[in-house]
Formats: structure tokens, sequence, C-alpha cells
């Protein structure tokens, strides 16, 4: 480690109409370092990502990046200084190839013309110094998954000799064995000297990588502390003011008669699943990424087609492949892609509480004039908001999110279909949004959640289904443990998807 | 993997087979479809249809779309009539013409480009702006008294080819090498497939549109000349709805709406197929206005195909 920090800030302010984002922040990464950041939504450290990265301009305050002040107008000032940004979303070009992708910008040529070999070679190499050779540079990214693009992406920094690279929550969309990936690309990152900012929600992997935690809360930077001076505990604390002992809310309610019957219902993702949920009963849906849980909710809710089966709901036959004969029998989905598929970002928070109550007048959950109807619901789940007209994507996830349920809680829903629910949600928000889960569970809704989280999973659920490959592969207690759904996670099917799958 | 790119030759194969097919229907039916001069007649007549195309392929890619091509090449090519008409030589009328294009493009890629407009509306404007400069040159309908010489460049013939075929065929060969071999064919695929990205590659996203819609402008302007040259006037009433046919058969052709993918070659194929199509039902005796219907016809379900390949790629896939 040099004797001075690579990236220096000091006294770094913004503010937005309203709010003091961030005030008189200082903050410093040295070479070989991950220095991460937390907080809650809005406690300021996407803010401080933003202004590092050149997407906003500070109020007051010097960015010093390797012994020279800087001043950023775009993004791409800031990449040339030597920051790069691993966004959540991935800045990559689909109809290029991973080769092309990374040399886009600097490309290599031969004789005035783009030099396909060397970009290759190029490629190759960097891929193969993150540990990502055995991805084929020549292979075009529109098909790559997640954790593909990243690496692409990180290759792509190194490419622009990068000597910062800020990564913004990187694992939510991975699964295990991706982030483990990413840990050690990390780790040759750090060896390479290059300073890594990394913000996460996720107390497990700032535990596991943070030479330093920078704690905000309120746009102010609560405390910085290096590895093993603070617990999860401690920085949890910190960035609440308040100690969580307790996430999850006690299980307290109790599962009555069945109320949806899945059975045997296959798809093009799924195959022969069936199922059971109780009145009252929370159950959990594990397994990796792919492993075909988001496709069995949106099957259940007739988003994704059925070709044979049956699902009962309340001892009725519910008619397949429509989500509005889904709605009329009383299930709700709350998408995992919050934005694209939840809720409708042009729209205010009323309208977009309001989808389902103007769609549905027979399922109205209340007999109340709809404002009044509107009103109770936000304010009942602590939805805050300056108003009710207030454009949703103002808004914060946890928020977003809360909207989303509230448009369910609105009709007469017996079976809340949940996808991911607190995915990029902070930390309150999340146990918010927990307790409003039980609370629902206690008045008797049926609930399924899908999460890749495993303490969710364990800390909601009354028994968890795992699946894999389209398959329920085993059915375990409440009160498993995270081994074990992992290992379940892993085990394949009957033969015949196994078959299936080596095609 | 590469499945993407097996996707292109799917496709490539698929527009092909269509074109075969389509032939051997219409030989089936006139004898008159498979001779050497009806096949020169058909590459003649795509000519102007395949310079234009490769124009608006670039800008489609990049995710733009520019309709004022069937006005910029009426309007270039009596403009270039009109300056050979006074006298000046045919090579600088016809410079001059395309330079017209040129500008014109330059000037929709300067307000789609710096001033953030729907390339939609300004190239709109453009198709009436430009249509209107054309009968403001030639205020008496059609212009004749054209110079002998004025149709050697669309019925001479090169090593046994009508020019018009070779000049197209320059063209596209140009296009396809600035997009499949050099950087700033990469970065049109960039610019179209991931604008932000590109952005933040470093690449300078507005320069790259603006030389594109000049060069689909050139491209328009370019077909004009060699339109009324094969013609032999020049008639500000040419190519209405020749931006259609355009954006057909680049979509034909397998370039996709929403940007980032596209080929030259695909490109050629389609206009071929909209050429064929008008040159077949022509010699079958079928009205000029269902032509209207059949490429519109031909259009749509190309687009239904292009999906369905598209679906089943994907399917494969996974």
């Amino acid at each position: 480690m040099g004797s001075s920090p690579l990236l220096e800030v000091k006294g770094l302010s913004k503010a937005f109409p309203g709010v003091q984002a961030l005030s008189l922040v200082d903050f410093d990464v040295n070479a070989g370092e991950v220095h991460c950041l937390i907080g809650e939504n809005g406690a300021g450290k996407s803010t401080l990502v933003k202004i590092l990265a050149g997407a906003q301009p500070q109020d007051a305050g010097s960015i010093v990046l390797d012994g020279k002040e800087v001043s950023f107008n775009n993004p791409l000032d800031a990449q040339l200084a030597g920051i790069a940004c691993i966004f959540q979303e991935l800045n990559v070009v689909g109809g290029l190839t991973i080769a092309e992708n990374i040399v886009l910008g600097s490309e290599p040529t031969r004789m005035g013309f783009f030099d396909k070999g060397a970009a290759q070679k190029i490629a190759q190499d960097l891929l193969t110094e993150i540990g990502f050779s055995e991805i084929d540079e020549t292979q075009i990214c529109g098909g790559l998954s997640t954790s593909e693009k990243q690496a692409v992406m990180i290759a792509k920094a190194l490419r622009q000799n990068a000597k910062i690279i800020i990564m913004d929550e990187p694992t939510s969309p991975l699964e295990d064995a991706e982030v483990r990936k990413l840990f050690n690309v990390i780790q040759k990152l750090k060896s390479a000297g290059k300073g890594i900012i990394y913000v996460s929600h996720k107390m497990r992997e700032i535990d596991e990588l943070g030479d330093r935690i920078t704690v905000f809360k309120d746009g102010a930077q609560v405390a910085t502390v290096t590895r093993g001076e603070a617990n999860s505990e401690d920085l949890v604390r910190l960035m609440v003011g308040r100690q969580i002992n307790e996430m999850f809310p006690e299980k307290t309610h109790t599962p009555g008669d069945v109320v949806l019957k899945v059975r045997q219902i296959s798809g093009p993702k799924i195959r022969n699943v069936s199922l059971e949920v109780r009145r009252g009963e929370v159950l959990g849906v594990g397994g990796l990424d792919g492993a075909g849980r988001t496709e069995l909710l949106r099957s259940i809710f007739g988003a994704d087609p059925v070709r044979q089966g049956s699902i009962e709901v309340d001892g009725r036959n519910i008619p397949l492949n429509s989500t509005a004969a889904s709605i009329r029998a009383g299930l709700a989905l709350v998408p995992e892609e919050r934005r694209s598929q939840g809720l409708i970002p042009v729209l205010s928070v009323y309208e977009n509480a309001a989808l389902v109550w103007d769609e549905y007048p027979d399922r109205r959950a209340s007999s109340d004039p709809k404002p009044r109807a509107i009103g109770d619901v936000i304010s009942r789940l602590n939805v805050k908001t300056p108003s009710l007209s207030q454009r949703i994507s103002k808004l914060s996830g946890g928020n977003q999110q809360k909207v989303v349920l509230s448009k369910w809680l609105l009709a007469e829903t017996t079976v809340l279909l949940l996808d991911e629910p607190t995915r990029g949600i902070d930390v309150g928000a999340k146990r918010e949004i927990y307790q409003i889960m039980c609370e629902l569970a206690q008045q008797g809704m049926a609930i399924v959640v899908v999460s890749s989280e495993l303490p969710e999973l364990l800390g909601l659920a009354d028994r968890i289904i795992v699946m894999n490959s389209g398959e329920i592969v085993g059915e375990l207690p409440g009160d498993t443990s995270e081994e074990e759904i992992v290992a379940l996670s892993m085990t394949h099917g009957t033969p015949s998807t196994r078959a299936q799958n080596e095609k | 993997m590469g499945m993407l790119k097996n996707s292109h030759n799917l496709q490539t194969v698929a527009t092909l087979t269509v074109l075969v097919l389509m032939s051997a229907v219409f030989a089936s039916f006139s004898d008159r479809f498979f001779t050497v001069s009806n096949f020169q007649n058909v590459m003649r007549n795509a000519a102007p249809l395949i310079i234009a195309s490769c124009g608006m392929t670039a800008v489609m890619i990049a995710r733009g779309l520019d309709l004022s091509v069937g006005s910029v090449l009426a309007a270039a090519s009596v403009l270039a009539a009109s300056l050979a008409v006074a006298g000046f030589p045919l090579y600088i009328a016809f410079a001059l013409g395309v330079s017209f294009g040129a500008f014109v493009g330059l000037v929709n890629g300067l307000i789609i480009a710096k001033i953030s407009v729907s390339p939609i509306i300004v190239t709109l404007g453009m198709l009436n702006i430009t249509r209107g400069i054309a009968y403001l040159i030639t205020p008496s309908a059609i212009l004749v008294g054209l110079p002998g010489n004025w149709s050697d460049l669309g019925t001479s013939k090169v090593i046994g080819l009508p020019l018009p075929i070779v000049i197209a065929a320059l063209v596209a060969m140009f296009f396809h090498v600035l997009m499949s071999q050099t950087t700033f064919g990469k970065r049109i695929y960039a610019v179209g497939g991931n604008e932000e990205a590109a952005r933040l590659s470093g690449l300078n996203v507005s320069r790259t549109l603006i030389l594109l819609y000049l060069l689909c402008g050139a491209t328009a302007a370019l077909a004009g000349i060699v339109l009324s040259s094969r013609v032999g006037v020049g008639d500000p009433n040419v190519g209405i709805g020749f931006e259609l046919q355009v954006i057909a058969a680049v979509i034909i052709g397998g370039t996709s709406l929403s940007g980032g993918e596209g080929r030259i070659i695909g490109t050629i194929i389609g206009a071929l197929i909209i050429a064929v199509l008008g040159n077949g039902l022509n010699l079958v005796g079928v009205e000029p206005f269902w032509q209207w219907v059949a490429q519109g016809t031909v259009l749509i379900v190309a687009i239904i195909v292009d999906r369905q390949v598209q679906d089943g790629v994907n399917r494969a896939n996974k």
C-alpha cells in the first residue's frame, strides 16, 4: 500500500431540493484495498458513487485521484481519469462479441481496419487475468449470463486502465457459485493494486471482503472501521441507529385449510410441479437461478404458459393461462423485476395502487370510496411518499415495493405470490416488508415466496420447497439450515430431467 | 456458443430461400422470367433500391430511421438534371446532386443527434421539405432537354454488366466493409445496441449518428441519379413511397427495428425480394395496385418469420 491513498475525497457535499444527500464526507481508498460502503437507501452512498462516477456534480468538496485533483463533467471524464463503475444495469452491447465489447472505445486497428485478431487476443488475456479464461471471446454478448457480463465489464475496465473500480450491489443478480467467482476476481484486482469501492446490503459479503467499511446514515459518514473492528451487529446498529437483533418477526401465524392446490403442472420451464399452500402459511421456494422458481410463480398466476395440470384455489379449478382468471380467483403476483413488471414508473403512487382496483371492481377488498381505501392501505403499509400524486419512480425501492403490495391488498387476495420481494431494498425497508408478510399470513393469507437469500427463506417460511431444472426436488421444514437448502438445490431431479439438461 | 451468429446465417438462408421460392413460382407462371434479359432488368431496377438501402441499413442498425430518402432521391435527381440542362458537365451535376443528398442527411443528423429530436419527426419534416425543393427546381413537372450522355450512367455496360448494377455492387461492398471490418462499423452496432454503453466507452455517439444520416442522404441521392439517368428524365414526382420500399428491404433483410443487429448482405437479399416481386407480378400480369398489397404483405410476413426464427433460436439457446 502506498503512503498516500489512491483516491481521496474531502469535504464532499451535495444537496438536492429538500434533502442534504451528502454533507462533508471524507473518504479514501488505498491501492489494493476493498472499501465497502454500507447504509440504508437514501443514506448517501449512491450519491457518493454517482459523484465519483461523474454522473452528478458535487456542490462542494474535492476529489483527488492519484495525487491529482480531478473534476468530472460526465461519466466519460471519470472513466478516462481511471474510475470505472460496474453498475447493476450492465452496459454491454448485446450485438457485439465479447472481444468487441472489451475494446469498444479503444479498438486496435491494422491499416485503418478493425483488427479482430488483436482484439480477441487482448480480450482473452484480460479475461484470463481475472480468472474467466473459459469464456469464448468470439461469442456475442447477447446470450451471456449476468455473471459473464460482469466479467466482460471488469475486463473492459482493465482495458481502460481503471485504477478505481466501483461495484454497486454486484452480487444481487448472482448465484452462490458465481458470487464465489466474483470474489476471486476481486482478490485478483486487489493484488493488481486496484482500489475497489464495494457497495452492498449484504453483511456476509462485507465481512468477507471489506478491508475497511464506511457506514453512511442520512447523508453523513457515521464511521469508517477496519476489518475486525466491528461485527455485523455493530454495523447494522450504526446504519439504522438501532439494534436489530431480530431481522425477522416471530412466526406467530398458524396454517389453516389448504387454499391453493397445484397439481402436476408443466410448461416450457417447469415440469410436473405439485404443491399445496394453506391459509396463514408461508411457503418458501428455494433453488438456484434458472431453476424455474420465477416461472413457477408466473405459471400459477397464468402469466407463463401451462401445458397440462390443474390449479385449484379454494376448492375450485381455475382456468389456466389467464391472469384475469387468476386475479378473480384471489391470486396476486409481486414480480421479481419491480421496475419493469411490478409497477408503471410514469404513473403516480395513487394510480399504481389503483390498477387492480379499477380493473376488477368486483374484487375490491373495501367498500370505502377509492381515495380513502388507497390512502388507508398506503398509510397502513407505511409508504414514505410526499404525496399520493408523487410519481412512483421517485420513491425508494422499498417504498415502491410497498405500493406494489398495496395494489394487491386493495383486492380480495387470498394467495400472495412473491418473487424476490426484497431484492435491492435496504435493511430497514426489508424488515418492514417481512413484518407486513407475517401480518398478512396471520390474517389468513397464503403466501408463496421465492428468494435467493437463504436467511430470508429460513426467517420467513413455514416450509421450504427446493427446485432444480423446473422440478421440485425436495421439501424442508422451516427450521432447516442453509446448508441443507444449498445441498438440495444442487440435487438433480429424475433421470429424464437430467437427460434433458445434458442436451 | 455462437448461437446468435448462427441466427444471422439462419436469417440469411431463410430470406434467400424466400427469394428462390418466389423466383421459382414466377418462373413457372411466365417463361419470360428466367431469361438473361429479364435478370438484368430486375437487377437494374433493384440497383437504386439497393444503393439507398445500404445507407438506410447503417442508420437503422444505429437505431435511427430516415423517412426522407424518397424525396431526397427526387430532389437530387432533378437538381442534377437541371444542372445538366443548364450546361454543367455531367460529373459536376452528379457530384452536386450527391452532395445535396449528403447535406440533407447532415441536417437530419445534426437535428436528431444534437437536439435529440425523434428521427421519425425530423425526417418526416425533411420528406416534405425536399419534395418541395424538387418541385421548386422543376416547376414544369418533367424536365426534358437533357444532354445525350445523360443516360450513360443508367444504360451503359461495364464488363458486360449494366452500370447501375456495378454501382450498386460497389456501394454495397463499401458498406459491407465499413460495417464489418472497421472500427467505425463496430461503433454503429454499439450505438444502436446500447447507446449508454457506447457513450461510456468514450464513443462520440452524436458524431456517429450525424455521419450515418449523411451517408444515408448521399446514397439516396446517388440512387436518384442512377434512376433518373436510366429513365432519361428528371422527374420531381419520382420516388413517392420509395422510403417504404427501402425500409421494407432493410427489415426483410433482417435488420432489427430496435437497432444493434443487421447486415448488408441481408439488405441486398431484401431489396432483391422486393424487386423480383414487382417484376414477377408484372410479368404474370397482376394489376399494379395489387403489387402494393403484395409488398406490404411480404413486409409483414418477413417480420413475423423473423420473430419466429429469433424465438426459436432463443429457445434452442436455453
